[in-house]
C-alpha cells in the first residue's frame, strides 16, 4: 500500500510519468536523480504552488473534498469523495479526481486516496470552508454537537441576527473575528447557546457539525460550481468590428511612428533606475496628443518590438533604432503584425506604469518595475476567452475576468487585473474593435504550428496564419495627392506615401493627424525647406507635381514673398577683420601678394575679413610695412607693448612625513589567530563532509529541534534554488514559521533555510 | 472599402470632401453634432466639440446615430477609441437637469445620483445650491440658475434646462407681409430657435438675421428687448420693425447714451449698458424695467464681458443671439453656449451665397510697395508703432484712388482703423469721413446720402464694422484694421455682400504694405474668409496703377 507518494510514483507506468512530467513540466528541470528526487520536488511548495494555479474552481472544490474526507486517517476513498459531493453528477467528481491524480496531487488506489501533504499549507486551513470538528474545539460545544435533536432545536431557537451570523460562517470560512465581546451581541448569544466555539482571543469558530447542518440544502461542500460562468457578450456585426480595429490599427501605426519621432526629435534620457522618466512620457503623451496610458503601452510595445532601445553615450537616452526605418518601409499590415506579435509575447505589464510598487515608488515606463513574466501567459488567457466566443461576440470585462477567475481561481487576484489591461490593450491596439476580437486579431492569437510564433512578424512560416492578409484588405491604400486650397493648407485625402509625407514634413506645418493628413504651409515652414536647400521653383513643381488641383495663387505668393527675402542677410564665420576709411588702401591690400596667405576676402568696400588671428595679421602687415592697430570688438584701440617672457611659477606640493604602523594589540591578535584556526577548521571539515543518507523532512527536524538544545554542529542538506543538493556545516539557532536559521561559524554569517527544502540532517562528529 | 466622402481624423476633426457626389447628404447628417470650422474650395472641416456633441444631444440625438453618421460617411475604418469618446461624452449631457419642483422651486435633478453627488462636492458650484430634498433632488437658487450652468459645462456635466420661461408681458407683434416674405432659412432658422428655447442662430452678414429676430417676436408675442453694438445699428432695426411688422413707431424705445426710452420693444446699445459711473453700472435697471417677453442679443460675438455677467441673472427669459461667426477673439465660446443657449442654426456661408441672398464677392488684395524712405520709417519706428507705420503709408493713397476709379458709377466704402489715414484720404478723394466723433445725426444723413445715390464714395472708420445696412456698397477698400481681427475682416466684407438690386458682384480690396507687419496681419484676417471659401487673389499695385491710366 503506498502511503508515500515516492512508492505511488513508482507504480507508475512509463506514459502515465510521462503524462505527470508533461502537465508538470517544471519538474523535470533539471532532470531529477531520481524517483524520490522527483517526489520531493513534486512535494515542493513552488511546484505544487504552480500544479495547484491549473486547477479549475471545481477541480479546486473536489480536492478540498479529499481533503476533507481524508482528514482523520489521512487517507480516504473515491466513495467518499463522491458522497460528499451531493449535488453533482458522480462522473464530473471522478473525472476531477483523475486530473488531481495526473498532476501527482492526489495519489493512492481507489480505496486509499492520499492527498501530497504540502497541499495543506498551500490551500486555506479549513477544507471547503468548514470549520474543526466541536471536539478538537470545546468540549460543552461537543456535547451539544454529538446531540442532533438538541442542535436542531438550539438552531431554530436562534435570534435572527444570530442566524444571519451563523449562516455567513457556514458559507466559509468559518472562523469570524469578535470585534468586542459585547454581551448583547448575537455572537455571544451563540456562544451562550453553544453554536459557536470561541477559537483564539478574539475569534470564534463554527464547528463542522453545525456548519454541515446548516449546510443541508446545498451539501456538505457548500455550493459547488462544476460548470463555467458563461459571458453576456452581444454580438456586433463583424464588419463594424473589423472597420473599428482597422481604424485603431490605422491610429496605433500613426501614433507609433510619431512616438519614435518625437525620440529621435528630442531623445528621453534613461533613468537611473533603468526606463523613462514620467516628466518625458507626459511630454511624449502631449505630444502624441493621447493619454499617458496609452502612451506608455506605445513605447513598450516599440521597445518590444526592436522600434526604440536605450542608446549609450555621454547620457544613456532611448532613440529609434536603425530598425525603425525598416519597420517604416514595411507595409502599414505588416508594421502592425509586428507590434502586435510585440505586445503578445511582452513579459512586462504596461497597465501597472504610473503605479507605485511595494517600496511606493512610482512605476515607470521602460523601466524593471513593469516586469512580469506571467504577463504572456495571462494576456493569452484573457484574449483566449474571445476567440471561444462566436465572430463578433463582445462580452463584458467582468464577464471575462469571471470566467478567466473560475477557470483558475488560484491566480484570480493578480489575473483579474491582468485581464483587463489585457482587453483595454487589445482594443488600443486594435486587435479587437468594438469589444470584439477581429479577424485579422483571430489570425494573430492562433499558435502556429511549431508552438512559436515568429516573433518578428516578417516572414511568418508559411503553414502558419498571417493576420497581415486580411488586415491589409481593410486597410486603405496610401495617397500620393494633395488637395491644396486658398487657405494655405495641404490636405492628403488618406494615409500618405512616405515620399509624399516626407515631402510635405519638410515644406508644410501638420495641423491634423489620423486617417488623412492636413498641413499648413506658414512663412516659417516655407523658410524651412529654403534652408534646406530647395529653391522656390522646387517648391512651386512639388506643389504642382502633388497637387490634383490648380495651385491657389496666395499660395504661390507665399513662396515667392518668402524667397525674395530669404537669404536677405548672410552669416559667416572669421578670424579677424581689417577696416579703413580709405579703400584705395584695402584694394592694395587685396592686391598684395605678399598678403596672399591672409587670404583676405573684402565683404564691404571699407571691410576685409581673415580666417586668421589678429596677431598674425598684425605681424604679417608690418612686416609688409604698413601700420595696422589692433582694435576691441568695441572698437577701442588696443596698445601693445612688448612682454619680456615669463614661466608660471610652480608650487612643490608638501608630502607629509609618513606614520609608523602602530602596533598591534594582543586582543587584536587573538581575533586574527582565532579566525585562521577556524578557518583550517572548516576546511578539514568540509573535506570529510558525510554523505547523507536520504531522510525524510520531518526526521531531519527532529535532529535539527535537538541541536538547536546542545547548540551541537550539523550538516544540513537541502535543495537549492536550481534544484541541486547541497550540504552546509552550520549551528542550529531557532525554527519557526517554516524556517530554520543557523550560524555558519566559518563566515560569522547566519543563513536562513525553508524547512521544506531541508532534505537530511546529519550531527557532525566532533 | 467604401468610398465615402468623410474622413475622420483622430483629433475629432471631420474632413469633408465638397466634390463627392454623396458630400451633400454626409453634410446634412454630420450637421447636427459637428461645427463647421472652415470651408475652403475643396474640403470642409468639421470639428467634434464636447459643445457640438451635447447640442445635438438637446436636440434628441443620441450616440448611436452620430457613430452611425460617421460609420456610414467615412472614407475609411473610424477608430475605436474615438467612437467610446463620442459615446462617453454624449452619454454626460442630461445626467443632471434644471426643473421647476412645485414643492421647492428651481432645483437640480441628478438621473444618476452618483453625477450629482460629484458636483455638489466641487468647490466651484459652492454656495450655488441648496439643501438636498431628495436622493437626486437639490434646491438651486433661482438667482444662481446661469452661474450654476455655466459651473456645470465647466466640470464637464451640461445640465439639461428644463426649468422652462417665463412668458413676460404680452404685446401683440405681426408680421406685415405685404411686399416681402420670410426666406426658407430664415422661417427654419427661427422655428428650430422657438423650439429650443433659448439659443444662437448663426447666419452670414446680409443672409437677414434682423428678419429672424423678427420672426422670434412675432413667436414670442411679448415685450421684447434688443440689444445692440450702437445707436446707428439700434436705429436700423427700429426702420426694419416699423417696416416688417405691425409695430408703429411709437411702441419702439431706443435706449441709448442720448435718448432713454423705455417702450414695450426696446433697442439699447451694449455701450449704455455696460457705462459705469463710480464703478457701479447705471443702466441696470432696464433689465427689470418691464417683463420682458424676449431678449435679443445682436452680433452675439461681441457681447462685452459685463453683458454676461447681467446674462446670467436672466435665465428665466428667452434668449436670442445673433451672429455671424461664432468665432469670439476672447475665447468665450463656451460662456455663450451656457448663458445665451446652444447653437440653433448654423448655414455655411457659400451655401447661401449659392441661394442667391448675398451677393457674390471677389476678394483682392492689392499689395503696395513702400518707398525707401517709408520703409525706413518702418524699419526703425518703435515697435508698438510700427504697424501704423507699415498701414498707413502714403504710397496706398494713389492706389485706392486707382480703385475707386476702377469702379466707376458703383458705391464704394473706404473702410480705415486710423484717422489721420482716412483724413487724408477723403481730402484727396473729396469724399466725407464718418468716425467716432461724427454725431449720430450727421452719421444718420450721410449714411442716407450714401444709400440714395447721392454721395458715391464714403469713407468710414470701425465704427461702421458693424450693423449699418448700407445695401448699394458694393465695393470695399480696407486700407488699414484692427491688427489681426478675424472678425473685423468678416463684418467689413459682411458690408458689401448684401444683395444688389441688378445681381452685380462685389468686390473686397485690402490695400497691404508689401514686407511688413501689414501684410502679416492682413494675412491673418484673411485667414478667417479664405477659410470660408472666399479665395483671395493678389494684385501689383503696380497692375492697379497701370490699368487705370
Amino acid at each position: 500500500m503506498p502511503t508515500r507518494l515516492v512508492d505511488a510514483l513508482r507504480e507508475l507506468s512509463d506514459p502515465q510519468l510521462a503524462a505527470l512530467l508533461a502537465a508538470r513540466p517544471d519538474l523535470a528541470v533539471p532532470v531529477p536523480a531520481d524517483l524520490s528526487a522527483l517526489s520531493s520536488r513534486a512535494q515542493s511548495r513552488l511546484s505544487l504552488a504552480r500544479a495547484l494555479e491549473r486547477l479549475d474552481r471545481f477541480t479546486l472544490e473536489i480536492l478540498d473534498a479529499v481533503r476533507l474526507a481524508a482528514e482523520p486517517t489521512g487517507a480516504t476513498t473515491v466513495g467518499d469523495v463522491v458522497a460528499l459531493a451531493t449535488s453533482v453528477p458522480e462522473g464530473r467528481v471522478r473525472a476531477a479526481l483523475a486530473s488531481l491524480r495526473e498532476l501527482a496531487i492526489v495519489y493512492g488506489p481507489d480505496t486509499e486516496l492520499h492527498v501530497v501533504h504540502s497541499v495543506d499549507e498551500l490551500c486555506p486551513p479549513y477544507p471547503a470552508g468548514l470549520g474543526r470538528p466541536a471536539a478538537e474545539l470545546d468540549p460543552q460545544v461537543a456535547a451539544l454537537a454529538a446531540d442532533p435533536g438538541a442542535l436542531r432545536r438550539e438552531l431554530l431557537a436562534a435570534p435572527p441576527a444570530a442566524r444571519a451570523v451563523l449562516d455567513r460562517l457556514a458559507a466559509g470560512p468559518p472562523v469570524g473575528t469578535v470585534r468586542e465581546p459585547d454581551s448583547d451581541g448575537p455572537v455571544r448569544w451563540l456562544l451562550d447557546h453553544r453554536l459557536l466555539a470561541p477559537d483564539r482571543i478574539d475569534t470564534v469558530q463554527l464547528p463542522r457539525e453545525l456548519g454541515l447542518v446548516l449546510r443541508r440544502e446545498v451539501g456538505p461542500l457548500g455550493e459547488l460550481h462544476p460548470d463555467p460562468p458563461v459571458p453576456d457578450a452581444p454580438v456586433r456585426s463583424a464588419g463594424s468590428v473589423d472597420s473599428a480595429g482597422a481604424g485603431q490599427v490605422m491610429e496605433v501605426l500613426r501614433l507609433t511612428a510619431a512616438l519614435c519621432d518625437a525620440l529621435a526629435d528630442r531623445p528621453a534620457p534613461v533613468l537611473k533606475s533603468g526606463g523613462l522618466g514620467v516628466r518625458d512620457l507626459r511630454r511624449l503623451a502631449e505630444t502624441l496628443a493621447c493619454g499617458e496610458g496609452d502612451c506608455a503601452l506605445l513605447l513598450e510595445v516599440a521597445a518590444a518590438a526592436a522600434l526604440i532601445t536605450e542608446a549609450d553615450g555621454e547620457v544613456p537616452a532611448w532613440l529609434p533604432t536603425a530598425g525603425y526605418d525598416d519597420w517604416r518601409s514595411l507595409p502599414p499590415a505588416q508594421r502592425w503584425v509586428r507590434l502586435a506579435y510585440a505586445w503578445l509575447e511582452l513579459p512586462r505589464q504596461p497597465g501597472l506604469i504610473g503605479t507605485r510598487d511595494d517600496k511606493d515608488k512610482a512605476i515607470t515606463p521602460l523601466s524593471g518595475g513593469a516586469a512580469r513574466l506571467s504577463a504572456p501567459s495571462l494576456r493569452r488567457a484573457a484574449l483566449g476567452v474571445l476567440t471561444e466566443l462566436p465572430t463578433g461576440a463582445a462580452p463584458a470585462v467582468d464577464d471575462v475576468v469571471a470566467l478567466l477567475s473560475w477557470r483558475s481561481p488560484r491566480r484570480a487576484g493578480r489575473a483579474a487585473d491582468a485581464t483587463r489591461w489585457a482587453l483595454a490593450e487589445a482594443a488600443t491596439l486594435g486587435v479587437t474593435g468594438r469589444g470584439a476580437l477581429t479577424g485579422y486579431g483571430r489570425e494573430l492569437l492562433v499558435e502556429a504550428p511549431d508552438g512559436e510564433p515568429d516573433p518578428l512578424g516578417i516572414e511568418p512560416s508559411p503553414a502558419g496564419p498571417d493576420p497581415a492578409v486580411p488586415l491589409a484588405e481593410l486597410l486603405p491604400a496610401p495617397v500620393d495627392t494633395v488637395l491644396l486650397q486658398a487657405d494655405l493648407t495641404v490636405v492628403v485625402p488618406g494615409p500618405p506615401e512616405p515620399a509624399l509625407a516626407a515631402e510635405l514634413e519638410l515644406v508644410a506645418d501638420v495641423e491634423s493627424a489620423g486617417q488623412a493628413a492636413v498641413y499648413r504651409v506658414t512663412t516659417a515652414s516655407v523658410r524651412r525647406a529654403l534652408d534646406a536647400g530647395l529653391t522656390a521653383a522646387d517648391l512651386h513643381t512639388l506643389f504642382a507635381r502633388r497637387s490634383s488641383t490648380p495651385v491657389p495663387q496666395a499660395l504661390t505668393y507665399l513662396v515667392d514673398d518668402v524667397a525674395r527675402r530669404h537669404g536677405g542677410l548672410r552669416v559667416g564665420a572669421c578670424s579677424a577683420y581689417l577696416r579703413s576709411e580709405d579703400t584705395a588702401l584695402l584694394a592694395q591690400l587685396v592686391a598684395d601678394r605678399r598678403l596672399g596667405l591672409l587670404a583676405l576676402r573684402q565683404v564691404a568696400p571699407t571691410v576685409l575679413i581673415s580666417p586668421f588671428q589678429v596677431h598674425r595679421l598684425l605681424d604679417m602687415l608690418r612686416d609688409a610695412g604698413y601700420a595696422p592697430v589692433a582694435e576691441d570688438a568695441g572698437g577701442v584701440v588696443l596698445a601693445q607693448r612688448p612682454d619680456q617672457p615669463r614661466a608660471l611659477a610652480r608650487t612643490r606640493p608638501r608630502v607629509p612625513p609618513r606614520e609608523l604602523p602602530a602596533q598591534l594589540r594582543s586582543d587584536q591578535l587573538d581575533q586574527v589567530i582565532a579566525a585562521l584556526r577556524r578557518g583550517e577548521r572548516a576546511a578539514r571539515a568540509a573535506n570529510r563532509a558525510p554523505n547523507p543518507d536520504v531522510r525524510s523532512t520531518a526526521d531531519a527536524i527532529t535532529v535539527l529541534r535537538e541541536a538547536i538544545a546542545t547548540r551541537q554542529r550539523i550538516w544540513v542538506g537541502y535543495v537549492d534554488a536550481h534544484g541541486g543538493n547541497v550540504s552546509r556545516l552550520v549551528r542550529p539557532v531557532s525554527i519557526g514559521a517554516g524556517y530554520l536559521r543557523a550560524a555558519d561559524d566559518r563566515t560569522e554569517t547566519l543563513h536562513t533555510f525553508s524547512l521544506h527544502r531541508i532534505v537530511s540532517a546529519t550531527p557532525a562528529e566532533v | 472599402m467604401p468610398e465615402g466622402p468623410l474622413i475622420v481624423q483622430s483629433d475629432k476633426t471631420l474632413l469633408l470632401e465638397v466634390e463627392h457626389p454623396d458630400a451633400t447628404a454626409c453634410r446634412m447628417a454630420i450637421a447636427p453634432f459637428a461645427e463647421l470650422e472652415r470651408s475652403p474650395e475643396h474640403i470642409h472641416t468639421y470639428r467634434i466639440t464636447p459643445l457640438g456633441l451635447w447640442n445635438a444631444r438637446a436636440a434628441g440625438h443620441d450616440a448611436e446615430g452620430v457613430i452611425d453618421a460617421l460609420i456610414k460617411f467615412s472614407r475609411y475604418p473610424v477608430p475605436h477609441a474615438l467612437l467610446v469618446d463620442i459615446a462617453e461624452t454624449m452619454d454626460r449631457y442630461g445626467r443632471l437637469q434644471l426643473l421647476n419642483d412645485p414643492a421647492h422651486g428651481l432645483v437640480l435633478r441628478g438621473l444618476d445620483r452618483a453625477v450629482l453627488v460629484e458636483v455638489s462636492k466641487s468647490k466651484k458650484l459652492a454656495g450655488m445650491l441648496g439643501a438636498t430634498v431628495a436622493d437626486d433632488t437639490m434646491v438651486v437658487h433661482p438667482s444662481e440658475r446661469g452661474r450654476l450652468k455655466q459651473a456645470l459645462l465647466k466640470l464637464g456635466w451640461p445640465a439639461e434646462d428644463l426649468a422652462g420661461y417665463v412668458d413676460g408681458e404680452k404685446h401683440q407683434i405681426g408680421l406685415d407681409n405685404t411686399d416681402w416674405q420670410l426666406r426658407a432659412y430664415q422661417v427654419q432658422a427661427a422655428d428650430s430657435f422657438w423650439a429650443g428655447g433659448s439659443g444662437v442662430v448663426v447666419l452670414p452678414c446680409g443672409a437677414g438675421k434682423t428678419m429672424v429676430g423678427v420672426a422670434a417676436m412675432a413667436h414670442a408675442q411679448a415685450t421684447t428687448l434688443i440689444l445692440v453694438t450702437n445707436t446707428v445699428a439700434g436705429r436700423q432695426w427700429k426702420r426694419e420693425l416699423v417696416a416688417r411688422t405691425t409695430l408703429t413707431e411709437d411702441e419702439i424705445g431706443e435706449y441709448s447714451g442720448e435718448r432713454k426710452e423705455i417702450r414695450p420693444v426696446t433697442i439699447a446699445t451694449y455701450q449704455v449698458l455696460t457705462a459705469r459711473r463710480k464703478g457701479a453700472f447705471t443702466h441696470l435697471d432696464l433689465f427689470g424695467a418691464r417683463d420682458w417677453g424676449l431678449i435679443i442679443y445682436d452680433e452675439v460675438h461681441l457681447l462685452p464681458a459685463p453683458i454676461f455677467r447681467f446674462t446670467a441673472d436672466l435665465q428665466a427669459r428667452r434668449r436670442l443671439g445673433l451672429t455671424a461667426t461664432l468665432v469670439r477673439e476672447d475665447g468665450r465660446e463656451a460662456d455663450v453656449f451656457s448663458l445665451i443657449g446652444p447653437k440653433r442654426y448654423d448655414a455655411p456661408w457659400k451655401d447661401i451665397e449659392a441661394q442667391g441672398w448675398i451677393a457674390p464677392a471677389e476678394c483682392v488684395e492689392v499689395r503696395v510697395t513702400p518707398t525707401d524712405a517709408e520703409r525706413m520709417a518702418y524699419a526703425t519706428a518703435e515697435p508698438d508703432e510700427r504697424y501704423r507705420f507699415a498701414a498707413t503709408v502714403h504710397t496706398k493713397v494713389p492706389v485706392v484712388e486707382a480703385l475707386v476709379a476702377r469702379h466707376p458709377g458703383e458705391q464704394v466704402l473706404v473702410i480705415g482703423a486710423y484717422l489721420d489715414q482716412l483724413d487724408e484720404l477723403a481730402a484727396d478723394l473729396e469724399v466725407p469721413v464718418i468716425e467716432g466723433k461724427t454725431t449720430t445725426r450727421e452719421r444718420e444723413r450721410l449714411f442716407d446720402a450714401f444709400r440714395s445715390g447721392e454721395l458715391r464714395v464714403l469713407a468710414v472708420s470701425k465704427v461702421a464694422n458693424f450693423s449699418i445696412d448700407l445695401p448699394e456698397a458694393a465695393v470695399a477698400i480696407q486700407v488699414s484694421g484692427t491688427f489681426g481681427s478675424r472678425q473685423e475682416e468678416a463684418q467689413r466684407l459682411g458690408r458689401v455682400l448684401r444683395p444688389k438690386a441688378d445681381g452685380r458682384q462685389a468686390h473686397f480690396y485690402t490695400v497691404v504694405t508689401r514686407d511688413t507687419l501689414d501684410a502679416e496681419y492682413a494675412a491673418h484676417r484673411q485667414r478667417f474668409l479664405a477659410e470660408q471659401g472666399y479665395a483671395y487673389t493678389i494684385l501689383d499695385a503696380d497692375d492697379v496703377l497701370g490699368s487705370a491710366t
